[in-house]
């Protein structure tokens, strides 16, 4: 490559700088009208994730504990937006997040799922994340109750097959890919889900949506 | 499958489709578009009656083919239109790309670094049109586009694989010439040794037969492929005696793929020579729409929630931050049914299901801006080469021969693998490849090359997506369902065709739903429930 090449390369990314439209309404396009996420983007619901975890995921992406895998598609699309905002951004993005209220999400429960097992399978979890699946800071375990089942399904998958929590600097992630390894099979992670999607919702809801 | 293409519906597969999702009058359009029947396709194609004094207001959302042709149409019969755009721009994927353009992909946000020339420009999204196409052609005609011929085949391009002739790139006129010449001999052969169909077949015909395979292939007296000067000469020709070139052989011509895809590109019914495009870049269509339209268009408008009324539609958006609701009589959606199902909505549980089941379209276009022409010192004017690696084709400008400097059409690929590995990377990563990747076809790309454009269409801002994917299962469940009205809201778009990613199918799916409120309105003119 020469010398010309090169410097093309330098001026473009200067470019880039003022080529962004600063405007957090960019979250919505893919992740729904009300945060409220869309299976159809498989982007999750951000308005029942609190600013901490919000602010964790950000970093993660940009730390590549998220969307390193080759095949993780919808992961690097979100690194990569990641990758392109700034610290004030990320804020701002953060602020705007919180404006949206919670929304009620459709009940979809699979009905291939045990919800029994479930339960049992959920003892593990509820150490960290909660009785009720409302998350805890301390622990940096995020609320899952009011999350999409698709994407807690996706997650776990992601955790087990080693696209979240296999980078040594992850420990947070590390932590979770030992119990997603603990569940035996798909059939394991859709109970759990199950359970999981069965919890009442831990926020006061606005609205619903279908 | 090739990474070349994938396999095209034939007519009649397509045909079968429309009759089991659309009306009968769907199915005669779409065989006008084929050429299958007499019929001609009307050339006044929407019938709407002129409201005479009514007040009808139509919300569209989406400034895209599908949305200025639905106000264009409207406004003309007297209809109140607004249309709701969220992004920065009007013309949805027909994008055309000239210095100074800002390109929202997710993530990888771009300022075109192109000069500032009216040569240099690049069709990022729509680029040809084929001469059946008549609903935009119909625009094209009636809004004063001008048009030029468009090539995807020329016989001076290359093909180039890995596998095959060391990886050199090879004319795929000497290509073609060879593999012709070899398939008029094997069926020469083959029909003198008395091999026929098995269908009625006369000594007359099968003489008429082997005259066939004897053109085809240009043999010999003895049936016999020595080369061709259709593969052009080796030397002379014009002024000294011209010296064929040495056929390769066939086995070397089988370790290509260009044989089992890309050498029929150009076959395919909406491929085929001869296309078209506007002059100047293909929004010189969406501006021939604006100089028409007084339907006022809103920028930056992002709808967040659509609710279905008793007697027409709500539609909430969020502008710079702050959210308006606006009611119409009808509300026209080009929304990616991708992003409607993420969009607060009332619409029906069923309608929404499928919307979540369609996949997002993963098609990814690469411009180059070169500083020399350096394909007409190789006799390219215009056309395709094609590689086998990542960036799958390098278009040439169909225009403007002679000028300094034009823009290439660095890789294309719709094949969602491909597509996923051009998105991972950056901007830089994406053009480093283009040319690293076309240094095969052409020694010293690199050093033509100045500055690019990526697009990622599955990363675009506000789309998301490249088409609409309909599984053949889907389609005949859903898309009848997704075709017809949810109260007074019709989903519109190339989405909602059987033409996904042409501007045909934009067209043809506004007209679809301007025909149904034609009738609803003609029934509410007599008093009855539309």
């Amino acid at each position: 490559m020469n010398k010309i090449w090169l410097l093309f390369m330098l001026l473009s990314s200067a470019a880039l700088a003022d080529s962004k439209q600063p405007d957090a309404q960019y979250c919505l396009v893919c992740h729904g009208s009300a945060a409220q996420g869309n299976a159809a983007i498989k982007a999750p619901n951000l308005s029942i994730l609190p600013d901490w975890y919000l602010r964790q995921q950000f970093i993660a992406f940009r730390n590549n504990w998220r969307g390193s895998a080759a095949d993780d598609a919808h992961g690097k699309e979100m690194q990569a937006v990641a990758n392109s905002m700034t610290d004030a951004e990320i804020e701002q993005a953060i602020a705007f997040i919180r404006r949206q209220a919670p929304v009620k999400l459709s009940a979809s429960l699979s009905d291939q799922a045990d919800l029994q097992q479930g339960q049992k399978l959920y003892q593990q979890c509820q150490t960290c994340h909660g009785a009720n699946g409302e998350g805890n800071v301390q622990l940096n375990a995020p609320p899952l109750a009011g999350q999409h089942n698709w994407y807690l399904v996706q997650q776990l998958s992601a955790f087990k097959n080693g696209w979240r929590g296999n980078q040594s600097d992850d420990s947070y992630g590390q932590i979770m890919r030992q119990f997603a390894q603990s569940l035996p099979n798909e059939q394991a992670i859709a109970d759990v889900v199950a359970y999981i999607d069965s919890l009442p919702p831990t926020q006061p809801l606005v609205r619903t949506t279908p | 499958m090739s990474n070349y293409f994938n396999a095209p519906l034939t007519r009649r597969q397509c045909l079968g489709l429309l009759a089991k999702a659309g009306s009968s009058s769907a199915v005669l359009g779409a065989a006008g578009i084929f050429g299958l029947t007499n019929t001609p396709v009307s050339a006044s194609p929407v019938t709407l009656k002129p409201l005479q004094g009514k007040n009808r207001k139509v919300l569209i959302l989406g400034a895209g083919i599908s949305g200025l042709t639905a106000a264009y149409e409207l406004e003309r019969a007297g209809y109140s239109c607004k249309i709701l755009e969220a992004s920065h721009r009007i013309g949805g994927r027909v994008l055309t790309l000239r210095h100074g353009d800002f390109i929202d992909e997710l993530g990888t946000p771009q300022i075109c670094p192109f000069d500032d020339a009216p040569n240099l420009y690049f069709n990022a999204g729509a680029a040809r049109i084929p001469a059946h196409h008549t609903g935009i052609l119909h625009y094209c005609r009636t809004l004063g586009v001008e048009l030029q011929l468009f090539s995807n085949h020329n016989k001076n391009c290359y093909t180039q694989d890995d596998a095959a002739f060391n990886g050199q790139p090879v004319r795929i006129r000497e290509y073609e010439a060879d593999m012709r010449g070899f398939i008029g001999e094997l069926l020469a052969k083959s029909a003198t040794a008395g091999s026929t169909l098995d269908q009625p077949f006369d000594e007359q015909d099968l003489d008429k037969f082997i005259q066939f395979a004897q053109a085809y292939g240009d043999l010999d007296s003895n049936f016999t492929y020595r080369g061709t000067e259709r593969a052009g000469y080796a030397a002379g020709g014009v002024t000294s005696p011209a010296i064929l070139k040495q056929p390769r052989p066939l086995p070397d011509l089988l370790r290509s793929d260009f044989c089992t895809g890309a050498m029929h590109f150009a076959e395919i019914a909406d491929q085929a020579p001869a296309l078209m495009t506007p002059s100047g870049g293909m929004d010189s269509i969406v501006k021939a729409f604006l100089r028409q339209l007084t339907t006022p268009i809103q920028l930056h408008c992002q709808v967040s929630n659509i609710q279905l009324q008793p007697q027409g539609v709500a539609v909430t958006y969020l502008k710079h931050g702050e959210s308006y609701t606006e009611k119409a009589d009808y509300c026209l959606n080009c929304i990616p049914a991708q992003l409607v199902s993420g969009i607060e909505n009332n619409l029906p549980t069923d309608y929404v299901a499928i919307m979540r089941q369609l996949g997002r379209g993963k098609l990814t276009k690469i411009g180059l801006q070169a500083k020399q022409r350096f394909w007409e010192q190789e006799d390219i004017y215009s056309g395709i080469s094609w590689t086998k690696q990542d960036i799958t084709q390098i278009w040439y400008p169909h225009h403007d021969a002679f000028k300094a400097k034009g823009i290439l059409l660095g890789a294309y690929s719709w094949e969602p693998q491909i597509s996923d590995r051009f998105a991972a990377m950056t901007h830089q990563q994406r053009l480093a490849t283009a040319i690293a990747q076309g240094a095969k076809v052409h020694a010293n790309y690199a050093q033509h090359i100045e500055n690019g454009v990526s697009v990622c269409w599955q990363r675009m801002n506000h789309m998301l997506g490249c088409g609409a994917v309909w599984t053949e299962e889907l389609q005949k469940t859903g898309f009848k369902l997704l075709q017809a009205p949810a109260g007074n809201h019709y989903l519109i778009g190339d989405q909602l065709s059987l033409h996904p990613g042409w501007q045909e199918g934009a067209v043809r799916s506004a007209w679809h739903a301007l025909a149904d409120i034609a009738r609803r309105e003609a029934l509410r003119s007599t008093g009855a429930r539309a």
